[in-house]
């Protein structure tokens, strides 16, 4: 989703690997290792929200962090806060699949196989249905139409196995990429924290509580 | 210590299901009883575990091996335990908050209190602040314990003790709270009684609150 805004421009990038939601403990130390090696006082963009508390207790250092201010990446993908309370209480029991998600294998399927390799049947299975068996709802998110179909066929894949095994509902669901957008073209600018995002000066820390509205 | 009692942590770190009956039976006819089995062999083998899947060392298949294991194990003692077991003058309310439906720790520190000698008056997941209130009027319970797996759902948690002191029943009971964003910092900020990090310092926990009244 930010790569058309890092398009003609020329801002170092970062990537982190992929599945730190499942292990937030493990997160902040790789970030701050990040942001400390960074000679340079820098305006930093940072693409997570609290992540079960991956941010929490991150140190800007020298650096300007900005922040969105979001419990996770779905808020991202939906487009604003609102969006993602009013799918929350729509249904608490959501599952939602991602373009990231899907690529980088982080879903019940793909955790099923893996479990299949590892265990036997009955194990396996047991360990599925103690993790899924109490959602009620599987969602593709996309910012637009032409993701949306360019993963529709993978997803279908995982809610067909969700919808056997736990009658989860298939939806679809296009989300937004104003709060993205915002975040990689305008954010930078500000001088302190908004609605929208977090500003952490240097020689300041991230706390969960920041991030509540 | 005992061997058999390192065995049975050992058993329940590994997730080893299939030898936990036998270590069990063979504890109880070496002579060890029912609460040296529970607190000297299946609580350090959770304790354990609790560590290690913080540091992301183990993940939640392993973790729900282990409580199936000792759930096992529990399964054998808990008529004995109820026997001879001390009893301990507390009862617990537990559940997960609204719109949580993650149910696997609340499950396990639910099933350790009972083990302990607890009631436990267990209320699912998704309970509302007026669940929580209406199950401490009609059950008299002295301790309610509340699990949240989310960020956004954490929240949830100061509205049910917003709720307690509204119902003027804040005082009759202490406050317990767990779950993986929860902080002991978190717990004193909405006011409750303590945190917990894992299911045995759970009991633990538990335990100081009743001996403490």
């Amino acid at each position: 989703m930010i790569e058309p805004y890092l398009q003609d421009k020329n801002i170092p990038v970062t990537f982190m690997e992929y599945g730190f939601h499942r292990t937030p403990e493990l997160m902040t130390p790789a970030l701050q290792e990040q942001l400390d090696r960074l000679a340079e006082p820098s305006v930093v963009i940072i693409g997570y929200g609290l992540c079960g508390n991956g941010l929490a207790n991150l140190k800007s250092g020298r650096h300007t962090l900005i922040i969105p201010r979001a419990d996770d990446c779905i808020t991202l993908l939906l487009g604003s806060y609102q969006s993602y309370m009013t799918e929350f209480n729509a249904e608490p029991g959501t599952y939602y699949l991602t373009k990231g998600w899907l690529e980088s294998g982080s879903h019940p399927l793909k955790e099923y196989r893996d479990l299949l390799e590892k265990y036997d049947k009955e194990t396996a299975d047991w360990i599925i249905d103690e993790q899924y068996r109490n959602y009620k709802r599987i969602v593709l998110v996309a910012p637009n139409q032409q993701e949306l179909e360019a993963y529709r066929d993978k997803a279908g894949e995982v809610a067909a196995f969700c919808q056997e095994r736990w009658n989860y509902r298939y939806e679809e669901h296009i989300g937004s990429d104003d709060y993205v957008k915002k975040l990689m073209t305008v954010a930078h600018q500000l001088s302190e924290s908004t609605d929208d995002f977090l500003v952490i000066p240097p020689g300041g820390e991230v706390k969960q509580e920041m991030f509540w509205r | 210590m005992s061997d058999v009692l390192v065995q049975i942590s050992n058993a329940v770190i590994e997730g080893r299901l299939k030898d936990i009956s036998d270590l069990t039976n063979t504890a109880l006819s070496s002579g060890l009883t029912a609460k040296e089995i529970l607190d000297n062999g299946l609580m350090p083998g959770m304790d354990v575990i609790g560590v290690e899947f913080k540091k992301g060392k183990k993940f939640v298949p392993e973790v729900l091996l282990s409580a199936r294991t000792m759930q096992a194990s529990l399964g054998i003692l808990k008529p004995l335990l109820a026997q001879t077991g001390e009893k301990m003058a507390g009862k617990v309310v537990i559940g997960t908050v609204k719109g949580d439906l993650h149910d696997i720790g609340k499950g396990l520190v639910g099933m350790m209190l009972e083990g302990s000698g607890f009631e436990v008056v267990d209320l699912g997941k998704d309970v509302s602040p007026e669940g929580f209130v209406n199950a401490v009027k009609t059950s008299k319970a002295n301790i309610v314990a509340m699990s949240a797996l989310l960020t956004t759902t954490m929240r949830s948690m100061g509205y049910t003790i917003t709720a307690l002191k509204e119902s003027g029943l804040r005082e009759t009971v202490k406050i317990m709270i767990g779950g993986a964003p929860v902080t002991s910092d978190f717990a004193q900020r909405i006011g409750a009684d303590g945190y917990a990090a894992n299911a045995p310092a759970a009991v633990e926990l538990a335990k100081k609150f009743i001996t403490s009244k």
